[in-house]
C-alpha cells in the first residue's frame, strides 16, 4: 500500500513538472531555427527526391540510413523469433493450427471473397507510396495480413519457413546493393540513383523499386513470424 | 578514404547475412576474413583522420546535414571502434572452436558488430535510438541463445527495461526535434549556444540521461545487469560485460557533449550516482557464491567508479581517469569473464565452493585469471592500476568522494581474496579441454593488460595529448597501497565474509522483482528532475 502511495507522489511530481516544462514548446516552437525547414526542405522535397509523399521522401531518401535499419530490426526479429521458438525450421508446417471444424464457414466464405481484394489494396500501397500515404513497411504489413487470411482459407496450406527466411535474407541484401548503386552516379552512398535534376516521373522510378523490395521483405518477414507462432500454438 | 565508416558499418552486416544463408562451415570462416578487413580499413581511417575530426563528418546523400543522417568521428569514437573491434577479435577465437558450425550464434554476433559500429560513429540521435533497439534486440536473443527458463526470464527481463529506459531517450528526441527542427547533434548543440535556459529543454536532457544510464546500468536501474550477464554463454557475457555496457557511458558523454553550451552542473549528481552504484554492486558481489554473478556484479561497481570519473567535465584530468578505466575494464573484464567460462566447463559448476585445485589442473589459465584479478583490484604495472590512481588523484582534494572509492577498492579486493580459493587445494578428477584458440585469445587480452598498465605515457599522450607522467606504478608508495588494501581485505573475508553473517546472507537473498524495478526506474526520473528542475 505505501508502494502504491509513493509512486503516486512521484508520479504526479513528474506530470506536474512535465505539465510545466510544456509550456516552453510554444517558445521553442517558433524559433528561428526551423525557418530552413519551413522555406528549404518542404517545398523543395518534391523537386529533390521525386516523391509526393514528404514521408516516403523522407524515408527513402533523406534518411535511407535508418529506415535500413528499421528493416533490419524486423529481420533480426525473425531470425531471433524463429531461433527462440523451438521448432526446427527445416521441418514443414504441417496443418493450420485451426480444426476444420471450428472456423465458421461464413467467416471462411468472406475470407475468400475479402483475400483477393486485400492483396490488390496491399500490392497498391506499395507501389502508390511515393504518390499518397503508405510505402513499403505498410503496404507489406497488409499483404502480410492477407496472406494470414490464406490460412483461413486453405487448412492444409504447407509453408516452408527456411525458404521464406532465406528469400527474405536475400532481398535485404539486394536492398542494400540497390539502395548503394548511387555510389556510381552520385558519388554518394544510400539517396536516390537519379540525380535530383532528374524530372520527378524518372527519379520516381527508383522509389517505386525500393518500395516493392521493402514491401516484400515485409511482407515475407511477418509471413515468416506468423508461420513460427503458429506451429508453437499447435 | 571517406566511406571507410559506411563499409565498417556494412561489412559485418553482409558478412552475417551470408553465414546465416549459406550455412555452411567454410563460408563461417568470412567472419574472419571480415574482421581482418575491418581493421585494416579502420587503421587507414585512423591515419588519414585522425587528426581532424572536422573532416569526418559525412551526409549520406550529400544532403544539408541537418536533414540528412551523418556520420562523425572524433577521436573518443574512433578509440571506441578499436576496442569494439578489438573485442569481437576476441570472443570471435574464443568461441570459434565450438560454434563452427553454429550458423545462428556467429550471424547475430556479427550483425551486433556491425550496429554497435554505427553506434559508435552516428550523429544523429534519430539513428541512435534504432541503433540502441538493434542493439538492445540483438543482446535479448544472445542471451536467450541456451533456451533454458533461467536465459528466457534473463532475457525478457533485459529487453523490457531496456526498452523502457530507451522510451524515454525517444520523448527526449521529441522534445528536441520539436525545439531545433532537427536532431543532428553537431546541429543542436550549436543551436544551445545562447539558447535561454528553459525548462523543456532540460527535461529533454533528463530524458536522454534515463536512456543512457539505463544502457549503462547505473544505481537504481542495475538490476538487469547481473541477471543478464550471470545467465549468458561466457564469450557473450565478456562481450556483454566489455563493450555493451560502455554504450551508455559512450552515450553519457556524447550527450553532455551535445549539451555543453548549456552548462548543466551535472558533475555532482552523477558522481554521487556513480558512488552509490560502485558501492552497491560490490556489496552483493561480495554477497555472492556464483562466479559469474560475483564477475557481473563486479561490472556493476566498476561502471560505478568509471562514471565518478566520466562525471567530471572533460577538460579535468579525472574525466580520462574514467574514460581510461572503460578500456581497462573491457580488457581486464572480458578476459576474467572468459576464464571463468573455461573452468565453468571443465567442472561443471559454476560455486566457488565447489572449484579447487584450478592452479594444479589449468596452469595457463589460472595465471591469466590471476592477472585479470591484479589488474581490477588495481596492483602497481597491471591496467587497473592507472586508471584508479588518475581517479584517485582528481578527487584528492575533497574527502568524501576519496572514502567512497577507498572503501570499493577493499570490497573489490575482499571479493577476489575470496574468488582466488579456486586456485588452491588438491587435484580433482576432471577431464580437461584443451582448447587452443580459447587460451590464445586470453593470452593476448593479458598481454594488452600488462601493456596498457606499463606504457600508459606514450599512448595516453600520443593518442588523448593527456600527460600521465605523475602516475608513477615503479615506487615504493602504491606497492605499501595495495598491500594495505589487500590486508584489509583479507581481514575483512575471514573476520565477515568466510562466517557468512546474517547479514551477507540477507543480502545474497535480496532480489528485486520487476514491479519494484520499474518504480526504482520512476523514482530515478524524479530524482534527475528534483536535482536538474525543481532545485
Amino acid at each position: 500500500m505505501t508502494k502504491h502511495f509513493i509512486i503516486i507522489i512521484l508520479l504526479g511530481v513528474l506530470l506536474a513538472v512535465f505539465t510545466v516544462a510544456m509550456q516552453d514548446i510554444e517558445v521553442l516552437y517558433n524559433t528561428a531555427l526551423k525557418s530552413y525547414l519551413i522555406e528549404g526542405v518542404i517545398p523543395r522535397g518534391f523537386v529533390e527526391t521525386g516523391s509526393r509523399n514528404l514521408v516516403t521522401a523522407i524515408l527513402l531518401d533523406y534518411r535511407l540510413f535508418d529506415s535500413l535499419f528499421e528493416a533490419g530490426i524486423l529481420l533480426i526479429a525473425v531470425s531471433g523469433i524463429i531461433w527462440i521458438s523451438k521448432h526446427d525450421i527445416e521441418e514443414k508446417n504441417a496443418q493450420f493450427m485451426y480444426d476444420k471444424y471450428k472456423t465458421p464457414d461464413l467467416f471462411v466464405t468472406f475470407s475468400r471473397l475479402v483475400y483477393p481484394l486485400m492483396l490488390t489494396f496491399g500490392f497498391y500501397v506499395i507501389v502508390n507510396g511515393h504518390l499518397s500515404p503508405g510505402g513499403g513497411f505498410q503496404g507489406g504489413a497488409i499483404v502480410a495480413s492477407a496472406i494470414l487470411i490464406l490460412y483461413y482459407i486453405d487448412h492444409d496450406k504447407e509453408t516452408n519457413i527456411g525458404l521464406i527466411v532465406t528469400v527474405e535474407k536475400f532481398l535485404y541484401i539486394a536492398i542494400l546493393l540497390f539502395a548503394s548503386l548511387s555510389i556510381f552516379t552520385r558519388g554518394t552512398y544510400f539517396t536516390n540513383v537519379f540525380p535530383p535534376t532528374a524530372s520527378p516521373d524518372v527519379q520516381a522510378i527508383y522509389l517505386v523499386i525500393l518500395n516493392i523490395m521493402i514491401g516484400f521483405k515485409v511482407a515475407l518477414g511477418l509471413w515468416a513470424i506468423f508461420t513460427a507462432f503458429l506451429k508453437e500454438g499447435r | 578514404m571517406q566511406f571507410i565508416p559506411v563499409y565498417l558499418i556494412f561489412i559485418p552486416v553482409i558478412t552475417a547475412l551470408f553465414i546465416y544463408v549459406f550455412k555452411n562451415k567454410h563460408i563461417n570462416y568470412l567472419a574472419l576474413v571480415a574482421q581482418l578487413a575491418m581493421t585494416i580499413l579502420l587503421i587507414m581511417y585512423f591515419t588519414a583522420y585522425g587528426d581532424n575530426p572536422e573532416a569526418t563528418l559525412f551526409v549520406f546523400g550529400d544532403w544539408d546535414a541537418r536533414v540528412g543522417i551523418s556520420l562523425y568521428n572524433d577521436r573518443l569514437s574512433i578509440s571506441f571502434m578499436f576496442l569494439t573491434i578489438f573485442t569481437w577479435w576476441m570472443v570471435l577465437i574464443y568461441t570459434f572452436n565450438f560454434r563452427e558450425t553454429d550458423h545462428n550464434f556467429l550471424f547475430f554476433l556479427m550483425f551486433l558488430q556491425g550496429v554497435f559500429l554505427g553506434f559508435l560513429q552516428s550523429n544523429d540521435l534519430f539513428n541512435l535510438f534504432v541503433f540502441l533497439e538493434l542493439t538492445t534486440i540483438i543482446v535479448t536473443i544472445l542471451i536467450a541463445f541456451k533456451k533454458t527458463g533461467d536465459a528466457y526470464r534473463a532475457g525478457i527481463y533485459y529487453e523490457l527495461i531496456n526498452v523502457s529506459g530507451v522510451l524515454f531517450f525517444l520523448l527526449g528526441i521529441i522534445i528536441l526535434y520539436n525545439s531545433f527542427g532537427t536532431i543532428n547533434l553537431l546541429a543542436i548543440k550549436a543551436g544551445l549556444e545562447g539558447m535561454e535556459d528553459l525548462t523543456a529543454l532540460r527535461m529533454a536532457y533528463i530524458f536522454l540521461m534515463v536512456g543512457a544510464s539505463v544502457k549503462a546500468a547505473l544505481f537504481p536501474l542495475y538490476t538487469w545487469l547481473p541477471k543478464a550477464h550471470g545467465v549468458a554463454q561466457s564469450g557473450i557475457s565478456a562481450l556483454l560485460s566489455g563493450l555493451i555496457v560502455k554504450g551508455g557511458l559512450y552515450l553519457f558523454i556524447r550527450i553532455n557533449d551535445m549539451f555543453s553550451p548549456a552548462n548543466y552542473s551535472y558533475s555532482d549528481f552523477f558522481f554521487v550516482v556513480g558512488g552509490i552504484t560502485a558501492g552497491i554492486g560490490v556489496m552483493f558481489a561480495l554477497s555472492q557464491k556464483d562466479i559469474k554473478q560475483i564477475l557481473a556484479y563486479h561490472t556493476v561497481s566498476q561502471v560505478g567508479i568509471m562514471m565518478m570519473g566520466l562525471s567530471s567535465l572533460p577538460t579535468n584530468d579525472l574525466f580520462y581517469g574514467g574514460l581510461y578505466h572503460v578500456f581497462n575494464h573491457a580488457l581486464f573484464k572480458s578476459l576474467l569473464f572468459l576464464g571463468a567460462g573455461v573452468i565453468i566447463k571443465a567442472y561443471r559448476s559454476k560455486k566457488v565452493a565447489d572449484i579447487r585445485g584450478v592452479m594444479r589442473t589449468m596452469p595457463v589459465v589460472s595465471i591469466l585469471m590471476i592477472v585479470g584479478m591484479l589488474s581490477i583490484t588495481g596492483a602497481p604495472l597491471f591496467n587497473g592500476f592507472i586508471s584508479k590512481t588518475i581517479i584517485k588523484y582528481g578527487i584528492y582534494d575533497q574527502e568524501w568522494k576519496y572514502w567512497i572509492l577507498f572503501f570499493v577498492n577493499i570490497g573489490t579486493a575482499t571479493s577476489f581474496i575470496k574468488m582466488s580459493q579456486i586456485f588452491f587445494g588438491p587435484r580433482p578428477m576432471t577431464i580437461i579441454l584443451k582448447d587452443a584458440p580459447q587460451r590464445l585469445s586470453m593470452i593476448i587480452i593479458a598481454f594488452s593488460c600488462v601493456m596498457l598498465g606499463t606504457l600508459y605515457i606514450p599512448i595516453s599522450s600520443g593518442y588523448f595529448g593527456v600527460d600521465l607522467s605523475y602516475i608513477t606504478p615503479f615506487g615504493l608508495i602504491p606497492l605499501y597501497d595495495y598491500i594495505a588494501t589487500l590486508t584489509i581485505g583479507f581481514c575483512f573475508y575471514k573476520l565477515v565474509i568466510e562466517k557468512d553473517v546474517t547479514m551477507v546472507r540477507y543480502i545474497r537473498e535480496f532480489k528485486v522483482s520487476f514491479e519494484t524495478a520499474n518504480y526504482l526506474m520512476i523514482g530515478y526520473v524524479v530524482a534527475l528532475v528534483t536535482y536538474f528542475i525543481i532545485l
